[in-house]
């Protein structure tokens, strides 16, 4: 069989387990519908939702049939987009409409964060090389601010901000400078590049990703596959940079969830209109078709960037197709 | 981390762990009515001898409230953990040492499991049912099950074959005693206790996160470090006393679960081996 066709047949095995684990995940957010306490479309629907409303969410969510038939009912529309209309948060509007958009912000959002992180724990790493007594004097401290969660780090820059913007700044009878994020009801993208910042300051993220690079670097540069490039003469940048592309790969897509926790509470404190932002309205709201896409979207997300990072990983490391994908 | 140092972070760690513990502990035997605890006479006053951390906007001791806002984590916390471990452990030991129909259930299980976003399927599930601290402990437990779980696997895969196991089969030890105790308990406790310190930690920051938002965790005026935090909302600039510390405290405390956890398990496994 040629490499073309292993790597082909190992991609879509990948893809059917991915999303044979979309349909599970559906199937236990569903089930959570299900399980809420007394008549369920009251559980779900805001107060004073009217009758027509709830027989329209009962149908959507086919909790007038048994819960397999409902899933079933629910899966093929979920499948195709369709999540139903929002109750509250954008009354009457699909949810695809409303939630894609912010969806797409939080992705983006995200995205970049971890990119940074990944950049600045692999710049890191290059640069202090091998762990040494007096590098503790700054991953020690490294390691206690980084390991607050996002939403601590997010209030401490906010506050941190607002307090010196308005001693140091206003008090010189200087206008609020036009970047300055909070309130933020402003078009300007700093908003979004102090939300990165917490999230990339935030829950351990960058020291998780620096000590896994490092750990990955150092035993590269032990290997004895290394030795022996070296041994004839060669440069050993080549092989590091091609074999630590599977663990940065998969780095990655293991601390997306990590971000995407993170990013729901600092939308929130920066009022950001992404998704995290708008499920936190939604579920204050009750408007529970949105809450549901929502969930589902990131969801999805999880598993994609997996699905992805597998793929990569057997297009990049020759044994993963050998061992059959 | 060098010798010098890693003492200096596990003992500094371990105070820490120790000190939050024993909060815990204390904290619920000692009467505070929130209610009362009000006298707008005394807001906002920085830390002093009368009150070491200050005042918040309606005069109530912050030191007091630090205090009183463990309990919000500390038994859920240690239920999550106890959720995590116990059921992580089973199911990893489980999935490492069967074959067949069984293992390849608990696998798929775990995957399922593994694949919700936590803080989004926690807002979800208090979407739809009553949210409690302690049920957003318990999902927090369940959802952490699988990265338990694959550590123990892993673990057990690896020790499946080793010889001492193999022999310990040839003396007719039964499978659960070799799992719990020779495999769980002897080589894979290192293990346990960095992620249970994990669970904890992460129950604390769902904790205050949530209760920073305001909708599912604590609710004011019961104290907790994230309705503590949220004060800055209300206070805009005024006074900075009433949510420092307990941002500090939220971050410290994280830092030293993660850390201890870390260092006693490298500690434990320096001595199993």
């Amino acid at each position: 069989m040629s490499r073309a066709l292993r790597l082909l047949l190992a991609a879509a095995g990948r893809t059917g387990g991915a999303l044979v684990l979309l349909m599970g995940a559906s199937f236990v957010i569903y089930i959570t519908i299900r399980s809420a306490p007394g008549d369920a479309i009251d559980a779900i629907s805001p107060m004073g939702t009217p009758p027509q409303v709830k027989a329209r969410l009962l149908a959507e969510f086919g909790l007038d049939r048994d819960p397999l038939t409902g899933y079933f009912a629910w899966l093929f529309r979920s499948a195709r987009g369709d999540f139903g209309d929002s109750l509250v948060v954008a009354a009457g509007e699909s949810v695809m409409a409303v939630a894609w958009p912010a969806f797409k912000i939080t992705l983006i959002l995200s995205g970049l964060t971890l990119l940074a992180s990944l950049a600045l724990a692999l710049l890191g790493a290059l640069v202090l090389g091998r762990p040494a007594g007096r590098q503790q004097l700054l991953t020690g401290p490294l390691y206690v601010i980084t390991s607050a969660p996002s939403f601590v780090q997010a209030v401490l820059l906010a506050q941190g901000l607002n307090w010196t913007i308005h001693r140091y700044w206003e008090q010189l009878n200087y206008e609020t400078p036009p970047w300055y994020p909070i309130p933020i009801y402003t078009d300007s993208l700093m908003p979004y590049v102090f939300a990165g910042l917490a999230l990339l300051l935030g829950d351990g993220l960058f020291m998780d990703f620096f000590n896994a690079i490092r750990a990955e670097l150092e035993g590269l540069r032990d290997a004895q596959f290394i030795a022996a490039v070296k041994a004839k003469g060669a440069r050993t940048w080549g092989h590091i940079a091609r074999n630590m592309l599977v663990p940065l790969v998969s780095g990655y897509a293991a601390r997306l969830p990590i971000v995407l926790g993170g990013v729901v509470i600092v939308e929130y404190i920066f009022t950001l209109e992404g998704a995290g932002y708008l499920l936190l309205e939604a579920s204050r709201e009750r408007d529970f078709p949105v809450v549901v896409g929502i969930s589902v979207l990131f969801t999805a997300t999880v598993i994609g960037s997996t699905l992805i990072a597998d793929v990569l990983r057997t297009l990049v490391d020759p044994r993963e197709v050998a061992r059959g994908g | 981390m060098g010798g010098r140092a890693e003492r200096i972070a596990f003992w500094g760690s371990g105070a820490i762990v120790a000190l939050v513990i024993a909060i815990g502990l204390v904290s619920p035997l000692i009467g505070y009515d929130p209610a009362a605890a009000v006298d707008y006479e005394q807001k906002l006053l920085g830390p002093g001898a009368g009150h070491w951390l200050g005042t918040d906007a309606q005069g109530r001791d912050v030191a007091m409230r630090l205090m009183k806002g463990t309990e919000a984590f500390f038994l859920p916390g240690l239920m999550a953990a106890g959720i995590a471990t116990m059921a992580g452990a089973l199911l990893g030991a489980i999935a490492g040492y069967a074959e067949g129909w069984g293992r390849t259930l608990v696998v798929g299980f775990l995957q399922l499991v593994d694949t919700l976003p936590r803080l989004i399927f926690i807002i979800l599930v208090c979407t739809i049912l009553n949210p409690s601290i302690t049920l957003i402990a318990g999902v927090a437990g369940v959802l952490f099950i699988p990265s338990i779980a694959t550590v123990i696997r892993r673990k057990v895969e690896a020790l499946g074959s080793e010889d001492y196991i193999l022999a310990h089969v040839a003396h007719g030890f039964s499978t659960t005693r070799i799992l719990l105790y020779h495999i769980l308990w002897l080589q894979a406790r290192p293990l346990l206790i960095r992620q249970a310190t994990y669970v904890f930690g992460y129950v604390l920051f769902v904790e205050t996160a949530l209760s920073y938002l305001g909708d599912y965790g604590v609710q004011e005026p019961t104290p907790s470090w994230g309705n503590m935090v949220a004060q800055t909302r209300e206070l805009g600039g005024a006074s900075a006393w009433p949510w420092v510390f307990p941002a500090v405290a939220i971050a410290v405390t994280i830092a030293a679960f993660l850390a201890f956890g870390n260092l006693l398990a490298r500690r434990d496994e320096e001595a199993i081996r």
